[in-house]
């Protein structure tokens, strides 16, 4: 790696330290000018932390960042903008009713007389969507595009403010595999411009795919550095664990004959003048099955998912729970039936953030022991109950009196994992639940998750991991603007093929139902 | 977490709003040039003789009873981030309604002042209920209906009191419904006095500080140690939350109104049941606003609420010894809103070091995973096995 | 979450605003405190007054101030000093201020306006050796043997005010403008609709209320006074009187702008009124002299006439009511207003109390 160019970006014995932690440890990374850097780690692992160090959000307590060779103090993501740093974060921060030229030029305005100067602001952009190949429409609006279009235009705000560096956060997280692939090639052009890239993944394969060089972050600190051409993916998520690592492939099928749920031509309307969110859907869920939905998100999952809880009124259609019709049954009569709940948002969904984690272990079932006595919250067995929980499910707090809040993604949810276990649902609804949250907590849920299923507990998962659904799924439905528009075997689809129904690719072939 | 600190995280607070407040208002006075240790003076001097002190004593628990009530109205609501605006109106209509049932009817005492405690906690229920349904059923907002229902409530009581709940003479300077009689009403407690062998001034300490004390209490149980409470507060943490975990959400926007419209309702029967006897065209209006403003100082915690009806009224008191002692009375007012601006500003602070003190010891006890535990779950296999 | 936030916004907004209100009645109060210990310096003598204002206090151009001016005119006369106490933002510490001014010895304690009947009720019986005065407020059948009641026959003034109302108005259309529908004003409201009939009878007269009884701010907004009275001059009302005390400023811009006249009230708002453009308006006021009333009393007290349980009426012909002539307005129909007086004082002519 040593050049005779100066690197594009050095970082040297980085350290930053919040109150009580150490985020980030004596960090070390070069970035030649011109590649795609691509920083690996589990959730937790400190990248987030270097990277908002990097853009200028906020200073490093020891250490010092070069750019271009050049020592440079960074105070704020403007004056990381002007060392020609730009980030494409994770979730897009675009304004949904403007255009794509007024978003691309939202804060750094060129104006001629005080108005916005449209003529100037068309032809660069049209420049950077030429010279990038990033294919952008200026005058579409935003909330009119896909979510790789969108990325686009993130992307394109940053080259608009001359980045020459780009940090794209977990780029690929929101992306089908066929979007993932149009990314890497807008990739490879930017590079071929001379362009750096740095990019933040934890999907190995994505990122020996693209990437020139490889920095791995463990526990807040640089662990080493590989070659993606003579690296496996399997040693890199060695490096990246520090151990061996778990998987959610189920081996045995613990499918039962009885049926948990039914679900019969449910429709769901949607927004008013659109159509259904959820459209005829008919599925059943069996004792001991994993039923998985896939679908880009937005496809009616969410919808389904609350509409099976009772959240959303269906126009059409039944719920059948064990023998009973629940279809008319509130939300609460559902969860006392026995449904369980791992919301795709627990922060929206599953929690109370500022409540303490004894009282977040009743959400959900304040009519149920150990929660309640009577008409009254029986506090001293909830709280008891939350330690039992915090143990058995490996709930890293304090204590049951700690705020939510203050947990880590990955403690929340073993929380929500925990409390939902706890009631012995029949059906249990897990909508993304190992989101965000660390390689550990992942392979905790996913065991938990196998562990129910063979206890007899019928899932219905919907997630936007396509390994996770593979692995974990006993039957697989694909979702798509609101219909299931094919059932796929698990043991043999590939997550391509899995894109590729996602997206309407495929013809609607069912392939084996099992 | 200890004792000790619990009660310290609690107390953070409301001491850094004192402290703000006592800051900013010594600021002021100073710029108006009035010296702020005269007016402390004068603000704890209850009096010279006993009777004067007990006097002030009474006249400060008087008129922190309704503001107490208001406060406690208020909170109800926003536990579940409903803004009951409202509280004005409420009690308004409930008092001229119990007012005016009162004075008609005769009964055996303890049941002639249940029933007009009664009427007045129902009106003031049916009185939000017009707001928990418009919200229920057509979206409006609580905010939006609770202030047109205020002017309402203002129009429509003078239009009961001029016409159909008249009880005094033509021509009287003060129009009022009729006087509740003797059975209808609430003796002092001033005989509490007599037992402590303290002074007992003619001014008598309302009755309704006993049924107030055991409303506050009620509120309590009910918010912090039910199921109902919880849901409620879950509904006001996060109503979407609340929702997935089986909180019918627009029952409960109705249950909440009825319930803070009923406390509401209150708010007029200290003074009713214990001095007017009446309702008139005189009666103490826009308790229902200072409820809000002791509902947010008391961080919408009965205790807290009690507290600061009491700094309210302490504060209030002052204004009349102020004014004798030549110092400008709008200190009072000055003070009152100083501190409800620092209690915002507090809240938003301690909540931020409790929070940040909360993250630490959770991140301390997560601390980097530890070795073990990560390799106790270790399932053979590789992430990339499914891609070729 | 937005709604923590909303919440937050709305306590700033309430502590602000609560802030500015403090700010407002600020100038009345530091001005009150001047003016005691004025009071105190005029003189050393035997009269320690206290004075209880409405809601308000000093500084309202009308009802307070009058009661003042007849307060520190005594003092000029007998000696003696005065404590002035205004009510808080509710008016619920009426009878804390009674009860101070008794007990730091004032003697005699003045209460200004009706709605310190009921605190009186209470208060005086426990200071037996306090006289107390109260205007506006009747205590004959009250039993409180030591407070004397001020009254003002207001209708007999006003019904002066509806024929000079009359008289001067070219358009044979007129109006009033009452601060809040209580008994009291419509008092007001009688006599000028009595005058101005008898005057010219046919007449048109607009007759409205700036807010309903029991909600007070109708004395204290001069935006809706200026609202209606608007109303009433594009109606075609050249002449508008108004009862309204403080929403009166707001009778007194639409007139103004309407090249319409105006009537005041209470006090000699041509005097008072401080704006020279709204001084042309004002055509005359209808005075209530709460100051002399406040004096007499004052002085009566003085001399030891003062016995208490009795009310004293201050009516057309004792002076206590009557019409202003400051700026000569009304000085071409002086002749048929003494005329109504005389009729009025011989009781040929009985006003009306009530509309």
């Amino acid at each position: 790696m040593t050049e005779s160019t100066p690197l594009a970006v050095e970082l040297r014995g980085i350290t930053k330290r919040f109150p009580g932690v150490v985020a980030n440890k004596d960090i070390e990374l070069r970035v030649a000018r011109g590649e795609v850097h691509a920083i690996v780690g589990e959730n937790g692992a400190g990248k987030s932390t270097l990277m908002k160090t990097l853009y200028g959000m906020h200073r490093p307590d020891e250490g010092q960042i070069l750019v271009d060779g050049r020592e440079v103090h960074l105070r704020s993501p403007n004056d990381a903008i002007a060392a020609g740093i730009g980030m494409v974060h994770q979730h897009f921060m675009l304004a949904d009713n403007f255009t794509v030229l007024e978003n691309i030029v939202l804060g750094s305005e060129p104006t001629k007389g005080g108005r916005l100067d449209r003529a100037t602001a068309r032809r660069r952009i049209a420049e950077i969507s030429d010279s990038y190949s990033l294919g952008l429409e200026p005058d579409s609006l935003v909330e009119d595009l896909g979510v790789g279009d969108r990325q686009r235009v993130e992307i394109a705000k940053v080259l608009y403010r001359g980045a020459t560096i780009l940090i794209l956060d977990e780029p690929t997280a929101v992306l089908v595999p066929q979007e993932v692939d149009e990314l890497f090639g807008n990739l490879a052009e930017l590079k071929r411009e001379g362009l750096t890239v740095i990019f933040i993944s934890h999907k190995l394969d994505e990122v020996r795919k693209v990437a020139d060089s490889i920095t791995v972050i463990r526990r807040g600190t640089t662990v080493g550095t590989a070659d993606p051409r003579t690296t496996t993916a399997r040693q890199l998520a060695e490096m990246m664990v520090g151990a061996e690592l778990p998987t959610p492939a189920t081996r045995d099928s613990t499918v039962r004959e009885t049926p948990v749920l039914r679900i019969d031509h449910l429709t769901v309307p949607g927004a008013p003048g659109s159509r259904a969110a959820v459209d005829e859907v008919s599925m059943t869920v069996r004792e001991g099955e994993v039923v998985g939905i896939a679908g880009v998100e937005g496809n009616g999952q969410s919808e389904l998912i609350d509409a099976i809880l009772g959240l959303r009124v269906p126009s059409a259609g039944s719920v059948v729970l064990g023998d009973e019709d629940i279809t008319a049954w509130s939300t609460r009569q559902r969860r006392e039936g026995g449904v369980g709940f791992i919301p795709e948002d627990r922060h929206r969904q599953g929690m109370l953030l500022d409540a303490p984690l004894w009282e977040n272990r009743i959400l959900g079932h304040q009519t149920r022991p150990p929660a309640v006595k009577g008409a009254f919250i029986d506090r001293k067995a909830a709280r008891e109950d939350t330690a039992r929980i915090m143990r058995e499910y490996d709930v890293r707090a304090p204590g049951p009196n700690t705020p939510a809040v203050a947990l880590s993604g990955g403690n929340q949810q073993k929380l929500i994992v925990g409390r939902e276990m706890s009631a012995h649902p029949r059906v249990l609804l897990a909508a993304h639940p190992t989101r965000g949250v660390d390689v550990g907590a992942q392979s905790v849920i996913w065991e938990l998750l196998k562990d129910a299923r063979a206890e007899g507990l019928g899932i219905v998962l919907v997630s936007a991991d396509l390994e996770e659904l593979i692995g974990l799924s006993d039957t697989l439905h694909v979702m798509l603007r609101g219909q299931l528009v094919a059932t796929v075997d698990p043991r043999q689809v590939t997550p391509e093929e899995l894109g590729g129904y996602m997206t309407g690719g495929h013809e609607a072939t069912p392939a084996g139902a099992a | 977490m200890t004792l000790v600190r619990r009660v310290g995280t609690l107390l953070l607070a409301p001491a850094l709003a004192v402290a703000i407040a006592v800051v900013i208002s010594a600021v002021v006075m100073g710029l108006l040039g009035v010296s702020p240790v005269q007016v402390l003076k004068v603000m704890v001097d209850l009096g010279d003789t006993p009777s004067q002190q007990i006097t002030a004593v009474v006249a400060i628990l008087n008129r922190a009873l309704p503001l107490f009530l208001a406060g406690l109205a208020v909170a109800i609501g926003f536990r579940m981030s409903l803004f009951n605006i409202g509280v004005e109106g409420q009690y308004r209509m409930a008092t001229i309604v119990a007012a005016t049932i009162g004075a008609a009817v005769a009964l055996p005492k303890p049941l002639h002042v249940a029933l007009i405690i009664v009427v007045g906690m129902a009106v003031g229920a049916i009185w939000a209920g017009i707001v928990a349904v418009l919200k229920v059923t057509r979206g409006v907002s609580e905010v939006i209906s609770s202030i047109m229902l205020n002017f309402i409530a203002l129009g429509l009581a003078s239009y009961l009191l001029t016409g159909p709940f008249r009880g005094s003479p033509e021509g009287a300077s003060i129009v009022s419904t009729a006087q509740i009689p003797e059975s209808g009403r609430l003796g002092g407690l001033n005989g509490v006095f007599d037992v402590l062998g303290l002074a007992n001034p003619p001014r008598q300490l309302y009755g309704f500080l006993v049924f107030a004390v055991l409303v506050g209490v009620g509120v309590w149980v009910l918010l912090q140690r039910t199921r109902f409470g919880f849901d409620l507060r879950a509904t006001g943490l996060s109503p979407s939350a609340a929702s997935a975990s089986g909180v019918d959400a627009r029952r409960m926007v109705v249950k909440t109104m009825l319930l803070s419209g009923a406390v509401a309702g209150l708010v007029g029967l200290p003074d009713l049941l214990g001095r007017t006897y009446e309702y008139s065209s005189d009666f103490t209006s826009g308790l229902g606003f200072l409820g809000i403003a002791v509902a947010l100082l008391g961080r919408n915690n009965p205790g807290g609420i009690a507290l600061a009806a009491i700094l309210y009224a302490f504060l209030d008191r002052a204004s009349v010894p102020l004014q004798s002692a030549s110092l400008p009375s709008s200190v009072v007012t000055i003070i009152q809103g100083t501190i409800v601006l620092a209690v915002v500003v507090a809240n938003e602070i301690a909540g931020r070091i409790t929070r940040r003190a909360a993250e630490r010891a959770s991140r301390q006890s997560s601390g980097p995973p530890p070795e073990d535990s990560m390799t106790t779950r270790t399932i053979p296999g590789v992430v990339s096995e499914g891609t070729p | 979450m937005r709604r923590v936030r909303g919440m937050k916004a709305a306590a700033l907004l309430l502590a602000g605003s609560m802030a500015l209100a403090a700010c407002a009645s600020d100038e009345d109060s530091s001005s009150s405190g001047s003016g005691s210990s004025g009071g105190s310096s005029a003189s050393s003598g035997d009269l320690q007054i206290g004075l209880a204002y409405d809601t308000g206090g000093r500084g309202d151009k009308s009802f307070n101030d009058s009661a003042y001016a007849g307060v520190e005119a005594a003092i000029k006369d007998l000696g003696g000093n005065v404590t002035e106490l205004t009510p808080n933002a509710d008016a619920s510490n009426r009878v804390d201020l009674l009860t101070q001014l008794a007990d730091d010895g004032n003697n005699p304690v003045i209460a200004v306006g009706f709605a310190f009947a009921d605190a009186l009720a209470e208060v005086a019986p426990q200071y037996p050796d306090t006289q107390f005065a109260v205007v506006d407020s009747s205590v004959e059948g009250t039993g409180l043997d030591n407070v004397t009641g001020l009254l003002f026959a207001a209708n007999e003034g006003s019904f002066l005010g509806g024929v000079a109302a009359a008289l001067k108005s070219e358009s044979g259309h007129i109006g009033f403008v009452g601060g809040v529908e209580s008994p009291l004003i419509q008092e007001f409201e009688a006599g000028y609709v009595a005058g101005a009939q008898a005057a010219k009878p046919g007449i048109v007269i607009d007759r409205q209320y700036i807010s309903p009884n029991g909600d007070f701010s109708g004395f204290s907004d001069p935006a809706k006074g200026k609202i209606l009275a608007q109303g009433m001059f594009q109606s075609g009302a050249d002449i508008v009187y108004h009862a309204a005390g403080g929403s009166g400023q707001g009778v007194f811009e639409a007139a103004s702008e309407a090249g319409g006249r105006a009537i005041g009230v209470d006090s000699d708002q041509y005097e008072t009124v401080g704006d020279p453009a709204l001084q042309a308006v004002i055509m005359t006021s209808v005075l209530k002299r709460v100051d002399n009333a406040i004096q007499g009393y004052l002085t009566d007290y003085s001399e030891g006439s003062i016995s208490g349980g009795t009310d004293e009426v201050n009516d057309l012909e004792s002076g206590g009511v009557g019409l202003s002539t400051s700026g000569g307005q009304i000085d071409d129909i002086k002749t048929q207003i003494d005329d109504y007086t005389q009729k009025i004082v011989s009781g040929d002519i009985e006003v009306p109390t009530t509309p």
